[in-house]
């Protein structure tokens, strides 16, 4: 046990002194990030201090108010034959409806918040730490923090190969699977502290831009199949604090992913091919993904029809950015809820689990032939 | 003395190509045993079996009883050890890197590192990053690296590689205390054939993967006859006559209008009587002291390695 503690020393050591430039220039755009959106609402809001708090209640009344609105003007474009009979609402996530199906959907979201309202459930995205933990873990920030992981993992044993230093590691009185462990274990541990400070970075400004960082042990609702109307048998009731783990739990899952994936390119290669393979697959798999994605929509018309790619290890992003959103819960946000979450994080536990099983196999027998 | 390294019968292909070919020695305790071969002939890959890096594919190679491979952990607590062309950390110094080496054989001891430090001639430098180092003061640190932990047995690859003459006088006079001072076992492979005859007891010479020669230097010197420099009126001749004696081996001698001869007694008369029955004038036959080099030569018919001399091509498995 001590020599594994010794060895996940020596890595937090090794990624410090060699690697301290990256985590500098992280805490440098999050000040700069941070200043710039301050900026940005100072001269936009004309004002230096944190906004009115707004309760969810207000907030889903006022989007009743703006839906209902929407539905008189929809039905007043219909009466006149405008509009071509389609139309794109909510910024087209769910692509062309009718005009029809447009107001069906308005109408859903409007009983979605009345029910919200009338059982005194607030939906999660009324709380500044989980806007914060679904913005810092579900989308850009992590995209980016993702492939900074991935590049550090896939230095782990390749850049001991190319430094030579791995013949020292290997001939010294620790076993391979302690090796491995170690430097698994290490990076996991540096990712997550980075990436509960991000959330808590994130979280500082999210609560200066809702009026209040907000309650963390309050019940919030979060929808179990999104495509569905919410009910008694479609929401789950969570503490808020519960919600953040999940969503931190659901990210750190896609870090450990790309970081076991890095790992098994890490045992095969060395440090620059490493580099190479793992950002060229993190940054070219979404990419890729995304072309697919885009050719069966125009073949179908229907954006469903590529949501099985957010089952292909591809879109480590996916668990987290598939909570369902209880505002506007609808048709469009098909592939969304809790259901959805569950089945994209057993995806990403199976190529987690594939990936570091493949490297631990490789690396117990790899030979160092130097 | 019991053996402290145990190797028997191992080969190892890398493909098509043969590595080792039933090799078999083994290194007692407490003494210093020489690990020759020319470039390509296995050392650093029987080096590396024995450190667990790679594992033989016929055949079982132990350290302190304990096979390098399967039971690498307990085997790795017996030694310490040096490859080629030795690999550190370039962001960490010297002192850094052996406290990264250290962690992993128990608590860290400073007063150790110091001492190692001082040891290897490296107390000024060793603050400084690695990635400043030449490729002497790496060596240097390697051994530091190497002895850490008090390893009862050292070994070495090419560890003279990249040091000026001072440093190999240096690093010879440190292994020679080390052997006798401390009692270590060294296990060291070089191409500098005068290392190895000035501190060896023992030599194990490899060539294509397979052990040409092992045992006492004093031994090994005199069990393929001796060497005669012979001085005569014409080279060509006489080198042809001595070729056509069954049991002599000649060349073109260093010196002037001689040939170098390797024979036994009985032979060398043979051939005095041969050259001058062929009419090649014999100013002077002599007996000259046979060295590590002679044997080494005759042993693998490759030349004492040289600037201008080229590895042999891998032999194919038969």
């Amino acid at each position: 046990m001590s020599i594994v503690l010794s060895l996940i020393r020596n890595e937090f050591e090794k990624t410090w002194r060699s690697r301290w430039i990256v985590f500098v220039v992280l805490g440098g755009l999050f000040v700069l990030i941070a200043g710039g959106l301050y900026t940005f609402y100072v001269f936009h809001e004309h004002r230096w201090t944190p906004p009115a708090t707004v309760s969810w209640q207000s907030q889903l009344q006022d989007q009743i108010t703006v839906d209902q609105r929407t539905i008189a003007d929809l039905e007043q474009i219909k009466q006149q034959g405008r509009g071509g009979g389609t139309v794109r609402i909510g910024g087209g996530g769910g692509g062309d409806l009718t005009l029809d199906q447009a107001i069906a959907q308005l109408h859903q979201g409007i009983a979605d918040d009345q029910y919200l309202i009338d059982n005194d459930i607030a939906p999660v995205q009324s709380f500044a730490v989980a806007e914060a933990s679904l913005f810092a873990m579900g989308g850009i920030v992590m995209f980016l923090l993702i492939r900074i992981f991935g590049w550090l993992a896939s230095e782990q044993i390749a850049g001991e190969r190319s430094d030579r230093t791995i013949t020292i590691l290997l001939s010294r009185p620790a076993s391979r699977n302690q090796v491995l462990f170690a430097k698994a274990f290490a990076s996991f541990l540096i990712s997550l502290v980075v990436v509960v400070v991000t959330l808590l970075i994130v979280y500082a400004m999210f609560s200066f831009w809702f009026g209040s960082p907000g309650s963390l042990t309050d019940q919030a609702g979060v929808a179990i199949d999104g495509a569905k109307p919410l009910g008694p048998g479609n929401l789950v009731q969570m503490p808020i604090w519960l919600f953040v783990l999940m969503c931190l739990g659901a990210a750190m899952l896609g870090v450990l992913c790309v970081q076991g994936m890095s790992l098994l390119i890490s045992v095969l290669t060395g440090r620059w091919a490493a580099i190479g393979i793992t950002l060229a697959v993190l940054f070219g798999a979404p990419l890729v993904s995304a072309v697919v994605a885009g050719i069966l929509f125009l073949i179908s018309g229907s954006q469903d029809s590529g949501h099985f790619l957010s089952y292909i290890f591809v879109n480590v992003l996916a668990p987290v950015g598939s909570v369902a959103p209880t505002f506007g819960n609808s048709a469009a946000a098909a592939g969304s809820g809790i259901k959805e979450f569950v089945s994209e994080l057993e995806t990403l536990g199976v190529w987690t689990v594939g990936f570091f099983l493949a490297a631990w196999l490789l690396f117990r027998r790899k030979q160092e032939a130097g | 003395m019991a053996a402290i390294v145990e190797v028997e019968a191992l080969s190892k292909n890398f493909g098509p190509v043969r590595a080792l070919s039933g090799v078999s020695f083994s290194v007692e305790e407490g003494e210093v045993l020489g690990f020759l071969g020319p470039n390509g002939a296995g050392k650093t890959t029987t080096i590396r079996i024995l450190l667990g890096l790679l594992h033989g594919d016929g055949g079982t190679a132990k350290i302190g009883g304990h096979d390098c491979w399967t039971d690498h952990a307990r085997a790795s607590r017996f030694f310490g050890a040096t490859l080629e062309q030795p690999g550190f950390y370039g962001f960490l110094s010297g002192r850094d890197n052996l406290r990264q080496f250290a962690r992993m054989l128990g608590p860290v001891d400073e007063k150790q590192i110091t001492d190692l430090l001082d040891l290897v001639g490296m107390t000024e430098r060793g603050d400084d990053k690695v990635k400043r180092y030449s490729m002497g003061m790496r060596q240097r640190l390697a051994l530091a690296q190497a002895l850490l932990g008090k390893p009862r047995l050292l070994v070495l690859d090419e560890p003279t590689n990249g040091l000026d003459p001072n440093g190999i006088h240096g690093l010879r006079i440190l292994l020679r205390k080390l052997a006798t001072e401390q009692g270590l076992t060294i296990f060291f492979s070089s191409h500098l054939l005068s290392e190895v005859e000035e501190l060896c007891d023992r030599v194990v010479v490899l060539h294509r993967g397979e052990v040409k020669a092992a045992g006492p230097l004093s031994e090994l010197m005199n069990v393929k006859g001796f060497r005669y420099r012979i001085d005569v009126s014409d080279v060509e001749k006489a080198l042809e006559v001595v070729r056509a004696v069954d049991g002599a081996r000649a060349e073109p001698g260093t010196i002037k209008d001689s040939i170098a001869v390797t024979a036994d007694t009985d032979i060398a008369r043979q051939i005095n009587h041969a050259l001058v029955y062929a009419g090649v004038g014999v100013d002077q036959l002599v007996r000259t002291e046979k060295g590590l080099e002679d044997v080494y030569i005759q042993l693998t018919g490759v030349p004492v390695a040289s600037p201008l001399s080229s590895p042999p091509a891998p032999v194919a498995p038969r």
